[in-house]
């Protein structure tokens, strides 16, 4: 790496490393939702969610690698650090839900978890869609919108489906199994909103 | 007067439930001392028993999965004949037997004709009132091993209850002990089956609402039945309400049977609702947000 390469504020690397995240973000929530879709007949889907989960690690550690080959970046470096760590945390959250099916022997789905794997997968689409802007720190608003739009109804979703598990005589291994996958699903979906917030400031402080 | 351990009973006399696990019993009753004697001797014989203090409804005890039941009607109050009716209705195989004060003859009649297996008067020695109730569990035993003794013929199927199993001519059908429940659960009864209804008879416990495993056994059981035997629909979809069994020869190849859980294929109620549900989540429009 030359001089330049280090000084010069080209985020050609940075970005097109983002924009891989993106893709691989919701390729594995695009393999949850068919996953809980078709529960469980297609179960095999788990091990190619963790073959995401291992690409997306491989994409953080090259942007932590190459921040620190370089003193100059095209945005804050926290802001890259927090993005990376953020798109991150929605990989991880979607294969602990896909590896804890196989793990808690969850024999069929619940609806709501349906749903809620739906909504992980459309805010997933909108953070592929809007990472590309970043590029030229263009407008990402109707996609942070829809983002945030989407994560008050997975609030809604995860309170009703939790307070379906305490109706009265429920299985408390129904109860177990599920209020832990409700809360990986609700995590996930709250991380697609960290992502839509650094983004924003992203644009704002660069316009 | 008899020593305490002369009339404890033989290990021969002993009863464990059809199936070799542990026999339920529940006892409505508010009477301490004699629940404590009780609990004793249930657990020497490896019972296990839960004592409530109120009536429980015949739903609750559904989903207790129990062997017997023990009822004081004093604990019931004026509603007891109403009850005693409803529990009997409800489980028409579960073994209930009053244990209560002094009655009159007319009481007792009324509550045997309501369907109690058999009316012990307090005060009671309680290893009397356990070989009723166990006389009470052999005698429902008895007329469920009669009753299942002959194998069910419905279209092409054998349902063998003693091997858990169904045939198609000598061939099994390959189910497993939860879809033979569920196949046995639905060609017993004459009426559309609700999924809350199969799932708490199969299951043991209430449904979670959005619980999808009813329908999810119900497909892996049709694919099977479709499997060994082409020819014929056994279980139909009531939407809205459940599934029903009745065999019938198939005009066209059923396409649930063959399409195992593509996503294109119409959901059953559960999931259809569901579904109409998330296309209200996803299509609603997107809240005005302080920017």
């Amino acid at each position: 790496m030359g001089l330049s390469d280090l000084l010069a504020p080209s985020g050609r690397e940075y970005f097109a490393l983002f924009e891989q995240a993106g893709t691989n973000v919701l390729r594995a929530a695009d393999l949850l939702d068919q996953m809980l879709a078709t529960y469980p007949d297609r179960r095999e889907l788990a091990s190619d969610i963790l073959v995401c989960e291992h690409e997306g690690d491989r994409i953080t550690h090259d942007l932590i690698q190459h921040l620190n080959n370089t003193f100059v970046t095209p945005i804050d470096r926290e802001d890259i650090y927090r993005l990376a760590g953020a798109l991150d945390n929605i990989v991880d959250y979607t294969e602990e839900v896909a590896d804890y099916l196989g793990l808690y022997r969850v024999e069929a789905p619940m609806v709501q978890a349906q749903q809620m794997a739906t909504i992980l997968h459309r805010s997933c689409r909108e953070i592929a869609q809007a990472l590309p802007l970043l590029r030229g720190f263009r407008d990402i608003s109707p996609h942070t919108i829809e983002i945030n739009r989407l994560e008050n109804e997975g609030d809604r979703l995860t309170r009703e489906a939790m307070a379906a598990l305490f109706d009265n005589g429920i299985d408390p291994m129904v109860v177990i199994r599920w209020k832990d996958l409700y809360e990986r699903l609700e995590d996930a979906i709250d991380a697609t909103e960290d992502v839509a917030n650094i983004m924003e400031g992203i644009v704002i402080k660069n316009r | 007067m008899l020593a305490e351990r002369s009339d404890q009973p033989q290990p021969a006399a002993r009863l464990s439930s059809s199936g070799g696990e542990r026999v339920r019993i529940a006892l409505i009753d508010r009477d301490p001392g004699f629940m404590q004697v009780l609990s004793r001797r249930m657990g020497e014989r490896g019972w296990d028993h839960t004592i409530v203090g109120s009536p429980v409804t015949p739903e609750a005890l559904v989903r207790m999965r129990l062997h017997a039941l023990v009822v004081d009607t004093a604990v019931v109050g004026p509603d007891c004949w109403a009850y005693l009716e409803a529990v009997c209705a409800r489980l028409p195989a579960l073994p209930v037997v009053v244990c209560t004060g002094p009655s009159s003859v007319a009481q007792r009649v009324r509550g045997l004709r309501l369907g109690a297996d058999a009316w012990v008067t307090k005060p009671c020695h309680p290893e009397e009132l356990l070989c009723v109730i166990e006389a009470a569990m052999r005698r429902h035993r008895r007329r469920e091993l009669a009753l299942l003794e002959p194998p069910t013929v419905v279209g092409e199927l054998t349902i063998r209850p003693e091997l858990h199993q169904a045939f198609v001519g000598e061939a099994s059908v390959g189910l497993t002990a939860r879809e033979f429940e569920i196949l046995e659960l639905l060609v017993h009864s004459d009426r559309v089956l609700r999924r809350e209804e199969i799932y708490e008879r199969v299951w043991g416990y209430a449904m979670a609402h959005g619980d999808r495993s009813v329908d999810v056994f119900v497909r892996k059981l049709r694919q099977k039945l479709h499997a060994a035997s082409p020819g014929w629909d056994y279980i139909h979809t009531h939407f809205g309400v459940g599934y029903r069994f009745a065999p019938v020869p198939s005009s066209s190849p059923s396409e649930e049977a063959q399409a195992p859980a593509a996503r294109s294929v119409s959901p059953p109620v559960g999931q259809a609702e569901g579904d109409a549900e998330a296309e209200r989540v996803l299509t609603s429009p997107a809240p005005d947000r302080e920017r």
